[in-house]
């Protein structure tokens, strides 16, 4: 492959192989769709206080939560598994941390102390789940389905069933405020998004949780941990999940019960998808997680920005979606591959290479 | 009753692969009324010739006559429809249904408003009873049975599609001796009622216990029919091995090498055993040393081998590992105390397909450090680099995913893998199976290069000349238990392994006390 | 309410909705012979202060004391098939009545004639069914949402004498107080020439997505919007801090009007953030045991009763009605 490298074009070449480049161009495509409603859709203007406002400020501030919990159920997905908790863990992240800020005062500490309390009860919800998991052995969609259920009924007995509402100017800054002129709930996500990444890739662990998504059975005989990695992984998909639901609840300072995180989880499996990690696990990429999340967020504003009327709102969404996987499929993509590449004769991938 | 026409006549069967002739002019000929067993080691053609009668191969050469009419076998459907029936290993039957219901499965009894379930349940009830399983109550739900008893009703439902020709593909590897009697029971009293019955099996006794005839295949030719009576045990191995007797016997033990005696063991088990897998063994591996597992297929072998290396845990027996004791249990704990293991399934716990030569080079050792402590990447390319060309990977480019390699390549990634992790004990478990000839020569030269270095190395092969080749020390494996230990370099060869398994079971205690004594001698 | 109190119904909730089924199941002695009347309430469960007013009020009526067994029975996640569960599991247990709150208007036919074959008179609270055959229940109590949703609208054409471009954020698709609000404001409002709807979306009665949508349509319309009706009160608290957020002053550069008249919202109002909130009465106990006994003692009631509602249009009023606001 390095031997024809043609500069430029085989860069292109590579990006449009990644599985996340359609995602990229989808996003591009809605933006379009947008700017022919209103030209001036992707202008961005600094507003009070010298802050960026306009459109793609709105979408990457609503990406923020969806960000996280795809990068979490990205790691989880790659391990051959999936976590349906993840909305139920945000409504009880927000459910404790609004309960707490209500009765505190509205104070820098006790505003930290809330995303504190949010990151041990999820955490928490997390490791509830990786025991299940790893230590129970049940199976992860049964695990984390439990989760799910019980984790709002916990949210509603945290807040007595009630929507809470708090006020703390600090807990709301994580998600109102902005620092370099950008929404600070964006670069927080981003640097958690980061700081993932590198953890996983720079660390062992992406190659581990790859190796017993792939082939649990030659990853055990190769002396991998598999408990102790998903104990690990479920850990960190709830408390990303953890932080969104502290997103999501900080930008109006009310709780939702029945609403926070509602049906989140499968946005951020989606997201996952559309990123290019396989749901049967082994190989995932942060990266395609993180285009697919802002490509979901993209879309959601778009809707709202056409004026999409609300009945047809989820077929608006279901046919991008499917397009989308489409252009993805493995199959597909080479039904046009061999239709552009007719007549060029393009060197097939031996299997075997004789010894 | 050989007398009459065969039901089955397989003749100059020829079926080839990308690169591989799996068989090349093989016949079979199976009659009404008789237990037919078909012989071979692994790779011999067995499950070839099975695929080829119940139509899931098409047959390249050839002929198969049924009931005397050629027959073209385009799919299993046409096979069923010509009588011949398969059960397999993995029972395929519905759980959650009936007894009866399994039984009589797309054979209900109907009447004028749909099925009649009580006259099904009671043919299902016949059915049985004419099986010798009349105690079983058709109206109780399968699941509730052993699995075992699962795989009778299985073979009662052929009875019920009127089979003619029963297949039973290696029915008796899960069952303990109990299970093997009733299924024997069974097969018999189908037997009596005309079908004829293909059996496969490893275990030698219960091919002599119930076989009228058999036939060898060897490196997928066709090696011989015989009656039972006219072959005794030591000619049919060395028809699957392919060596007669007298070659066998002329075959030169190789000097002893490398034994130390004196030396404290490095590994040494007392009773390790696990239920179902292999008996409480006695088990010393001494740095330095080859040692043979040699047996026939389901003796043991693997199994002992998991349990060294903590792949199954084992239920009984005490582990000695460099004068200490300890436990293990997990294969990561084996790894921590420097036991490697390659596994027998180089495809399914082996390789990992989709990560590259690197990462499947590097993935035992980065699992001993932990994912906390990654391989800085310099070592890692030491590693590389050390093993492709030590090994001779080819092609050495350590970022291609190691499933576009071939076989022995793949193999030689695993042995890096291992290798990697600066084992004392190696187990290796079938390391030259399916894999070329110019690998697998360079394999066995590296295994000895590793002893002479000090390394204990388990060496597990189905060929017995080449654990024979290898070993400084032969353990001998037969139906889940240890029967004996060679020497090497005492006039061990493939044939007096043959003559132990041969004679061990035939109520001959004074050969097997010879063997014995020899070894401690 | 103590907090204590508070906790415990909490947990009451949950754990009742969970159970609800089971017990409701297993409680096939619990007739009407022993001169204590068996209710059956299929309730919505946590979905908002107005909710949790309605449903308390309705459980604090029908006590021991008044000579009523209430089983409560909330949807899980406003699930319509878990209601229809229950409400099977309550005609199979045969209950004296059944009081329903319908998640979803749809699809209860079948239910209901099930109910009717076991001579379980039902009634319905708050939320309607559609088709609406009043021949499968005794009565509907609520207040009227097209009653309600029309004052909005009639206080719309007041306020802005000029005219104004206005914006609406609808419940969840299908709902049917969804449906009836609309219909009641866009009678009056939409006979208007000089309010001009420049958009409808849901955000699904939640405070979050309301502010997220909000956001978007100010940005799609150049901020040119004066008038925003929630049509309801999370809704349109979400709208304030959109609104406050695109730097316009709620109240004076874009009014907002709500439904249900919560705390929070009559809060907002008297801090000048909302312009109008239409009280939806949730208090209706008092009515329901007074049909109740009706339909026991086989008297004839009406197929459908209004519960009367205020309006508050002010700051004043609004402070006014705070201290003895109930939910």
């Amino acid at each position: 492959m390095s031997a024809n490298a043609h500069g430029p074009s085989e860069a292109l070449k590579g990006l449009v192989r990644r599985q996340y480049f359609w995602g990229i161009v989808a996003i591009a495509l809605l933006l379009l769709v947008n700017l022919v409603k209103d030209p001036g859709y992707l202008a961005v203007s600094i507003g009070q206080s010298g802050n960026l406002a306009g459109n793609v400020i709105d979408i990457l501030r609503a990406a923020a939560p969806i960000i996280l919990i795809a990068v979490g159920m990205c790691l989880v997905v790659s391990t051959g598994g999936i976590d349906l908790s993840v909305g139920s863990v945000m409504a009880v992240a927000g459910a404790v941390s609004m309960e707490f800020l209500n009765g505190a005062s509205d104070t820098v500490g006790s505003g930290l102390a809330a995303v504190g309390l949010v990151v041990i009860v999820s955490a928490a919800l997390g490791a509830v789940n990786g025991v299940l998991v790893s230590v129970v052995g049940l199976q992860p969609f049964i695990s984390t389905l439990v989760i799910m259920l019980a984790g709002r009924g916990l949210a509603k007995v945290i807040t007595g069933g009630q929507n809470t509402t708090a006020t703390n100017e600090t807990f709301r800054w994580i998600a109102n405020g902005y620092v370099l002129g950008l929404p600070v709930v964006f670069l927080l996500a981003l640097l958690l998004a980061l700081l993932m990444g590198l953890l996983v890739r720079r660390s062992a662990l992406g190659l581990m949780l790859e190796a017993i998504g792939m082939d649990a059975k030659a990853a055990r005989l190769a002396g991998v941990n598999r408990r102790a990695l998903l104990f690990t992984v479920y850990i960190l998909g709830g408390v990303l999940a953890g932080f969104a639901g502290v997103f999501a609840t900080a930008s109006v300072m009310t709780v939702d019960v029945s609403r926070t995180g509602y049906q989140l989880e499968l946005d951020a499996i989606l997201a996952v998808v559309i990123g290019g990690t396989s749901l049967a696990g082994g190989k995932f990429n942060i990266t395609g997680a993180v285009v697919g999340a802002i490509l979901i967020a993209t879309l959601d504003k778009t809707v709202v920005f056409l004026g999409v009327s609300s009945s047809a709102t989820p077929a608006f969404k279901a046919v991008v979606i499917v397009v989308l996987c489409l252009l993805q499929s493995e199959r597909v993509r080479r039904m046009f591959r061999q239709r552009r590449a007719a007549g060029a004769a393009r060197p097939a991938e031996r299997e075997v290479v004789a010894a | 009753m050989s007398e009459s026409l065969p039901i089955v006549e397989m003749a100059g069967i020829s079926i080839s692969f990308p690169g591989v002739k799996a068989l090349d002019e093989v016949g079979l000929r199976l009659f009404p009324g008789e237990v037919h067993t078909l012989m071979g080691e692994n790779g011999a053609g067995k499950s070839t010739l099975i695929k080829a009668l119940t139509g899931v191969y098409k047959i390249d050469e050839g002929e198969i006559r049924i009931a005397g009419e050629p027959r073209r076998l385009g799919g299993t459907a046409d096979a069923q429809s010509a009588g011949i029936s398969t059960v397999y290993q993995e029972v395929n039957l519905c759980t959650n249904l009936t007894i009866g219901e399994n039984v009589m499965l797309g054979h209900e009894v109907r009447g004028a408003a749909g099925i009649n379930w009580r006259a099904t349940h009671r043919a299902a009830g016949q059915t049985l009873k004419k099986l010798g399983l009349g105690h079983l109550n058709p109206k109780q739900a399968l699941s509730t049975l052993p699995l075992a008893v699962q795989q009778l009703v299985a073979i009662s439902r052929s009875m019920v599609a009127q089979c003619k020709v029963l297949i039973l593909d290696e029915p008796t590897s899960s069952l303990d001796a109990n299970e093997v009697e009733q299924l024997f029971t069974v097969i018999r009293s189908l037997r009596d009622q005309g079908v004829a019955i293909l059996f496969v099996s490893h275990f030698l006794d219960q091919v002599y216990a119930i076989s009228d005839r058999l036939t060898v295949l060897r490196n997928g030719r066709f090696e011989g029919e015989y009656r039972i009576s006219d072959i005794d045990r030591a000619q049919l191995i060395s028809k699957m091995i392919g060596k007669d007797i007298a070659a066998l016997k002329s075959l030169d033990a190789k000097d002893s090498r490398r034994v130390r005696p004196d030396a404290e063991p490095l590994y040494s088990a007392k009773g390790i055993g696990r239920k179902g897998a292999i008996d409480a063994t006695d088990i010393e591996l001494h740095r330095g040393e080859v040692v043979g597992l040699a047996g026939l297929l389901g003796s043991g072998r693997t199994e002992l081998a998991r349990l060294i290396y903590g792949a199954d845990r084992p239920d009984t027996g005490e582990v000695t590992l460099n004068g200490e004791q300890t436990e293990i249990t997990t294969p990561a704990k084996a790894l921590a105390r420097r036991i490697a293991f390659s596994s027998e399934n180089r495809r399914d716990e082996g390789i990992i397909r989709d990560l590259s030569v690197r990462e499947n080079l590097v993935l035992a050792v980065q699992a001993r450090r932990g994912w906390a402590r990654p391989l800085p990447r310099r070592e890692q390319d030491a590693i590389v680099e050390k093993y492709v060309s030590a090994l001779g990977v080819r092609p050495a480019d350590p970022e291609r995913p190691i499933r576009l390699l071939s076989g022995g390549n793949q193999q030689k990634v695993l042995l890096g893998r291992w290798l990697a992790t600066e084992p004392e004990l190696l187990i290796l478990d079938e390391p030259t199976r399916g894999i070329d000839v110019g690998a697998k020569a360079e394999i066995q030269e590296y295994v000895s290069v590793l002893a002479d270095e000090g390394l204990s190395v388990l060496f597990i092969s189905s060929e017995i000349e080449e654990v024979v080749r290898q070993s400084d020390r032969i353990i001998v494996l037969k139906d889940h238990r240890k029967i004996a230990e060679l020497e090497g370099g005492q006039g061990v060869s493939a044939d007096s392994i043959v003559t132990v398994i041969a004679e061990d079971g035939l109520g001959d205690a004074s050969a097997d006390a010879a063997v014995r004594e020899e070894v401690t001698t | 309410m103590s907090a204590k109190h508070r906790l415990a119904q909490a947990i009451g909730m949950t754990t009742v909705g969970a159970l609800a089924l089971g017990l409701a199941a297993c409680g096939g002695d619990s007739g009407g012979d022993d001169g204590v009347t068996t209710i059956g309430f299929v309730a919505v469960g946590p979905e908002g202060a107005w909710r949790e007013a309605n449903e308390t009020n309705i459980q604090d009526t029908f006590t021991e004391e008044a000579g009523y067994e209430l089983k409560y029975a909330p949807a899980t996640n406003l699930d319509q098939k878990s209601q229809i569960d229950a409400f099977t599991s309550f005609v199979d247990e045969g209950v004296d009545v059944i009081l329903l709150s319908a998640t979803e208007a749809t699809g209860w036919e079948d239910s209901l004639k099930r109910a009717q074959e076991a001579e379980i008179p039902v009634i319905l609270l708050d939320r309607g069914i559609e088709p609406n055959d009043t021949d499968l229940y005794v009565t509907r109590i609520a207040p009227d949402n097209i009653e309600v949703s029309t004052a909005v609208a009639d206080w719309a054409v007041s306020a802005f004498p000029d005219g104004a471009n206005y914006f609406v954020l609808e419940g969840p698709a299908g709902v049917s107080v969804v449906n009836e609000r609309n219909e009641g404001f866009d009678a009056v409002a939409g006979a208007q020439p000089s309010l001009v709807k420049v958009g409808a979306q849901t955000a699904n009665w939640s405070t979050e997505e309301a502010k997220g949508v909000v956001e978007t349509v100010l940005k799609s319309n150049g901020n040119d919007i004066q008038f925003i009706f929630a049509q309801n009160d999370e809704m349109g608290l979400g709208a304030v801090q959109a609104v406050q957020e695109a730097g316009l002053t709620p109240g004076v550069d874009v009014k907002i009007a709500t439904i249900d008249g919560t705390k929070n919202a009559l809060t907002a109002l008297a801090a000048g953030e909302l312009s109008f909130v239409a009280e939806y009465n949730p208090l209706f106990g008092e009515t329901a045991l007074d049909v109740v006994e009706k339909v026991l003692a086989g008297d004839e009631v009406e197929s459908s009763i209004v519960v009367p509602s205020a309006t508050f249009d002010s700051p004043e009023a609004a402070e006014t009605a705070l201290p003895d606001r109930k939910f």
